[in-house]
């Protein structure tokens, strides 16, 4: 028990928007769906991945000279460019950079040090907080992420995850008997379009979203959907998610997202293309007078 | 309330005022009237008091200087200008109208010959000519060689007084800072409980009978007491005179008044000014005007460091205020109003410092701390009517004086808290809070009574007094952490402006230390240098003070002067609580514990670097070496609940908690206190680079509080850091002073207002001593720096005080933007 290794890309201390109270949030490496909106892209691969922090680098060159594999060069802006094909995952660059400039998503623990890290946190437990599980996808790791949560129940503290839903419900079932809480998205209802976006067709997530609180009634069950400009943001697509969320056996609460822009900078970060560049941020106001409608017409009210 | 938008974020309340241009505003039209009109003023010099103190002075050499002092206060109130302006409630002044800063010549006059015409040519007070010519003329002469700081600068040993002062004695900051005579006591609350309830006459006639007895019995040997009784009843005569001047002056004007309601108003003052101090007060608005007329008193005897501080407002108010209500003489309304029309003449009086230093206390820093909640003398937790309505006396006009601080327990109900959460999401930093839990244990370790313990009230920055118990508190300083650091690692070398000194030879020299240990024996032997140089100073000062100065009317306030009939400067006397008699100060602890993080980590555990390249790199300030610099300021930090970085914030203080119990000044030992008021820049400015990859000549570190922006993972993390890095190896350490700033996302909503409670829970468990949380967002921060104009009202947080962000020097500003803002995550 407890040495388990899980893969996890950051911690997140004095959360305040990830469940009741203040938490940690701790971060899964690796996803299943690959949304083009994805707020936390390096979240998706499960693989190590190299990031660059132009902000931070004072453009001292160490990394170019330690990389032994050509997988660094310099643009003539003075960017580091990154040859993913070629990086051997060594990490060298990463070690040797002063600035932490350089920075590698991704760190392997066990549920031990894991538990350890957190609870050395204990205040914000006392603050009626507790632990979330996000991610990436939490199911993709679930004998770890299961493990860990049930460290944590067993001295009381509140448990959630932020999930997709997207896996096996033997996967669901190992995590959901740990969980007080479940945040589970549902993007799009309509199949197709679901796979156009995410990658990943929806009638897996649809099941596991109706058996979910037929076998485990006490857990809190609130659905989520993120506001995509051009995505879902029409009264069709949100409407017909919100009809299919008034099957779902046991619905605790619904919840719109409304799309934000902060993860460009982590996209740059990763030399990766980010399809929703310069779009403003969605009015919060607007977007939760929608939030109350919809929640009428599931019969959450 | 903060309102949340997508476009501007997230505002607090005081961000929404500065945008619908409310600003500071009332609901109260005559309150904003008396507002813009202070607010258009700079503080002037006024020189009235120091005139009329300076001629009862030369007419008084024969007599025992407590009772010159009575007789002086006595001339003072009783020549003063009758001062009434428009619309006033409360009445009375220490000098002209408006915002005013009276002279205190007895302490650093040797300074004004040539600091008065260069303050004139600043923008910071306005200075007239003629009363520069008068002041030369009637104060300056008699004045020449009688100071306390002259006999301070006598009485200190050579290399001491080199060390704080260089070549600069009306200076403050060399390497160490000292704040000597700049005020005459460190930190005194007011007593007000006696005048109000007991009014002057009882107690001058308590008084009258004590001298007559003494004086019927000369064998009884009291009869040296006889000068400070004498001293005491010249102080209330004064009193009585000065209210009987106020009362001829109203009717007066009640009889020109054409409108029948202030005309109304008017004559009820009149009889206001002719009941109290005299008699006890019969209801709230009496309570008020004798309450400010006590406070006239304590300004015309003595200035304060931190101005007079309220004691435990809710808790003498209360019964009138309610007495009131009860019987329908009062609204909720008025009761504000006057509140109000007291805290803006709190405003209106602006300590001058008579210092060349820089940087020096800023925002004309001045620190009236009215206390409320916390547990009684009982235990019971004292929470009632007044206390809230000073909360929203505050929300509702958020002037930045007095200081609000609230003291918490374990029993502090919910409703006070979510009243406080909801002020301090307003964003102007009020209030400030204290931690009964700590405190109470903290004094009773210490071997106050229980009842006394449960009584104490802030004062100052982030200290407390008990006023019935403790006596005079000479005026500290602030011991450079930094600077020690620099000597330890250099074979006792260190940096001073432009000035690189030789101080001692540490035990270890650079070229043999081989591991921490040996950095920290060597660190362990530069503090403790300081330390004695700052017992040798404090010595000095506290035998100077006994000598050259007296407060009659502060002693006849205080029951244990009164049981003594002694003057509260003689200090210890039998009953008084005689452990915290000064201030140690330590500046830069934060800067200190990282820049250890980086040498053991880099040097000694991951062998990265030798001692000799970090060291050639902060002696450089890292020209040309931005990487290791960037190296340095990526170590493990204090302040971020990380066990091993805590661990040598925690030998550090349990170090410095050594050193200072081993030592003694004239008046006993002294407690260890975090307190830096805004000094941590000056002394930055004046210090070499430091291996947390600090660049040279910037701010230090603040207070307990970690380096600006090096903590990164959330405020409870930072609380978690201190609590584990407070060494309570002895019961000799208070006044730790943290500052948290969050954005205002992170508080929006009820949601925000339970979290925000249930850090100040937290605050409460951890034992940690004093907490004050600014709420801004960056940007507003930045706009106000360079639209200084549109931004006159903004409200900071400071130290233990809050001031308008644009009265701020660059430096200053640039440290508040750089406190690590905790976000919404």
């Amino acid at each position: 028990m407890g040495k388990l290794t899980g893969r996890i890309f950051n911690i997140q201390t004095f959360s305040v928007h990830d469940g009741p109270g203040v938490r940690d949030t701790i971060f899964m490496k690796g996803c299943p769906l690959r949304c083009t909106w994805c707020s936390n892209p390096e979240s998706q691969r499960h693989g190590l991945q190299l990031g660059w922090r132009e902000k931070k680098c004072v453009g001292c060159g160490v990394c170019l000279k330690t990389c032994e594999h050509g997988a660094l060069g310099r643009a003539e802006n003075g960017a580091i460019v990154r040859a993913p094909e070629k990086c051997a995952k060594c990490l060298a660059c990463v070690k040797r950079c002063y600035a932490k400039a350089m920075h590698v998503y991704g760190e392997d623990v066990t549920v031990d040090e894991l538990y350890g890290r957190i609870r050395n946190k204990p205040q914000a437990w006392r603050v009626d907080g507790g632990v979330t599980v996000s991610g990436g996808e939490p199911l993709m790791q679930a004998d770890f992420v299961g493990e860990l949560l049930a460290k944590f129940r067993r001295y009381g503290i509140h448990t959630a995850i932020e999930t997709t839903l997207c896996a096996s419900f033997n996967k669901v079932a190992k995590v959901a008997a740990h969980c007080s809480l479940i945040y589970a998205d549902m993007k799009l209802a309509d199949p197709v379009a679901h796979k156009r976006h995410t990658g990943v067709d929806n009638s897996l997530i649809k099941a596991n979203f109706q058996r979910l609180k037929k076998e485990f009634p006490e857990v809190q069950l609130i659905a989520r959907t993120p506001v995509i400009p051009g995505v879902n943001d029409n009264e069709a697509e949100l409407g017909a998610i919100a009809d299919f969320l008034k099957t779902v056996p046991g619905l605790d609460d619904y919840e719109l997202l409304p799309f934000h822009g902060f993860a460009q900078p982590k996209y740059h970060q990763l030399g990766i293309d980010y399809q929703f560049k310069d779009m403003p941020n969605m009015d919060k106001e607007s977007v939760a007078k929608t939030n109350a409608l919809l929640r009428e017409r599931i019969g959450l009210v | 309330m903060s309102v949340c938008t997508m476009e501007s974020s997230c505002m607090t309340g005081q961000e929404q005022r500065l945008a619908d241009g409310r600003g500071q505003s009332s609901p109260r039209e005559r309150t904003n009237r008396a507002l813009n009109v202070m607010r258009a003023q700079r503080p002037r010099l006024d020189i009235e008091r120091a005139v009329l103190f300076t001629e009862s002075m030369r007419e008084t050499e024969q007599y025992p200087l407590v009772l010159r002092w009575g007789k002086a206060v006595r001339h003072i109130l009783e020549n003063i200008p009758v001062v009434i302006q428009d619309g006033e409630i409360l009445v009375g002044t220490i000098g002209g109208p408006g915002r005013i800063s009276p002279l205190y010549p007895e302490l650093r006059c040797g300074w004004f010959p040539k600091g008065m015409p260069e303050t004139q040519k600043k923008d910071a007070y306005a200075v007239r000519s003629e009363d520069i010519a008068t002041f030369m003329e009637k104060v300056e002469p008699y004045w020449r060689g009688k100071t306390a700081h002259e006999r301070y600068l006598a009485l200190m040993p050579k290399a001491t007084r080199d060390i704080i002062y260089g070549d600069d004695d009306y200076g403050a900051t060399g390497l160490m800072q000292d704040n000597s005579n700049i005020n005459s006591t460190l930190n005194w609350s007011g007593i007000f409980d006696k005048i109000i309830n007991r009014g002057v006459l009882a107690l001058k006639k308590e008084a009258e009978d004590k001298l007559g007895e003494i004086e019927a019995n000369p064998a009884n040997g009291d009869y040296d007491k006889i000068p400070f009784l004498q001293a005491v009843i010249e102080c209330y005569e004064g009193m009585l005179t000065y209210a009987a001047r106020y009362a001829a002056e109203l009717m007066t004007l009640a009889a020109a008044e054409k409108d029948p309601v202030r005309k109304q108003e008017l004559e009820r003052m009149a009889e206001i000014c002719t009941r109290v101090p005299a008699h006890p007060a019969r209801d709230f608005w009496e309570a008020m005007q004798a309450h400010w007329f006590a406070q006239i008193a304590y300004r015309a005897e003595q200035q304060i460091s931190g101005g007079v501080a309220l004691h435990r407002f809710d808790q003498y108010m209360n019964p009138l205020y309610v007495k009131d209500l009860k019987e329908g003489k009062i609204t909720e309304d008025f009761a504000l109003e006057l509140l109000e029309a007291m805290w803006l003449k709190i405003a209106q009086v602006v300590p001058f410092s008579a210092t060349n230093a820089g940087n020096y206390w800023e925002g004309y820093a001045h620190f009236e701390n009215c206390t409320i909640g916390g547990v009684d003398r009982y235990g019971r937790d004292a929470t009632n009517e007044m206390t809230y309505l000073i909360l929203r006396s505050k929300k509702e006009f958020p002037l930045h004086y007095p200081e609000v601080s609230l003291r918490v327990h374990a029993g502090t109900p919910h409703e006070l808290l979510h009243a406080a959460a909801e002020l301090v999401k307003e964003g102007c930093g009020f209030p400030k809070f204290f931690n009964d839990e700590t405190i109470i244990t903290q004094l009773m370790c210490n071997g106050v009574p229980l009842a006394h313990a449960r009584d104490y009230s802030a004062a100052g920055c982030t200290e407390i007094r008990m006023p019935n118990i403790d006596t005079y508190l000479s005026l500290g300083g602030n011991i450079n952490l930094a600077a020690a650091l620099e000597m330890a690692l250099n074979d006792g070398w260190a940096h001073f402006g432009s000035r690189y000194e030789k101080l001692l030879t540490p035990s270890i020299a650079r070229k043999d230390i081989k591991s921490f240990d040996d950095v920290m024996s060597n660190l362990r032997e530069c503090v403790d240098f300081y330390v004695d140089h700052f017992m040798k100073r404090m010595s000095a000062l506290e035998l100077t003070n006994k000598q050259c100065l007296a407060a009659p009317f502060m002693s006849s306030q205080s029951d244990i002067c009164m049981e003594n009939l002694t003057d509260i400067h003689q200090c210890v006397m039998p009953g008084s609580n005689q452990h915290d008699t000064g201030n140690v100060n330590f500046n830069g602890f934060g800067t200190c514990a990282e820049a250890l993080a980086s040498i053991k980590k880099l040097v000694f555990e991951d062998n990265i670097l030798s001692l000799d390249e970090l060291l050639e790199a902060v002696n450089n300030d890292f020209e040309n070496n931005e990487p290791l610099r960037q190296l340095m300021l990526n170590v493990p930090k204090y302040g971020n609940n990380d066990a091993w970085a805590d661990a040598i914030a925690r030998d550090l203080d349990q170090m410095i908690g050594e050193l200072v119990h081993d030592r003694q000044s004239v008046f006993g030992e002294k407690y260890l206190k975090y307190v830096p008021v805004t000094s941590h820049v000056g002394l930055g400015n004046k210090t070499w680079a430091t291996a947390n990859g600090r660049h040279k000549h910037t701010f230090l570190s603040e207070g307990i509080s970690p380096t600006q922006g090096a903590d990164v993972d959330g405020p409870l993390a930072t609380m978690m850091s201190i609590a584990n890095s407070t060494s309570r190896v002895y019961p000799n350490s208070c006044a730790r002073l943290l500052n948290l700033k969050l954005n205002p996302q992170v508080v929006a909503g009820e949601k925000g207002t339970q979290d925000l409670i249930n850090l100040i829970r937290n605050f409460v468990d951890l034992k940690l001593w004093h907490v004050q949380i600014g709420i801004y967002n960056k940007d507003v921060l930045l706009k106000a720096r360079e639209k200084p104009e549109d931004y006159k009202n903004l409200i900071v947080r400071v130290a233990g005080y809050s001031a308008y962000f644009v009265e701020l020097s660059p430096s200053m500003q640039g440290e508040i933007i750089a406190r690590t803002e905790h976000e919404m995550v």
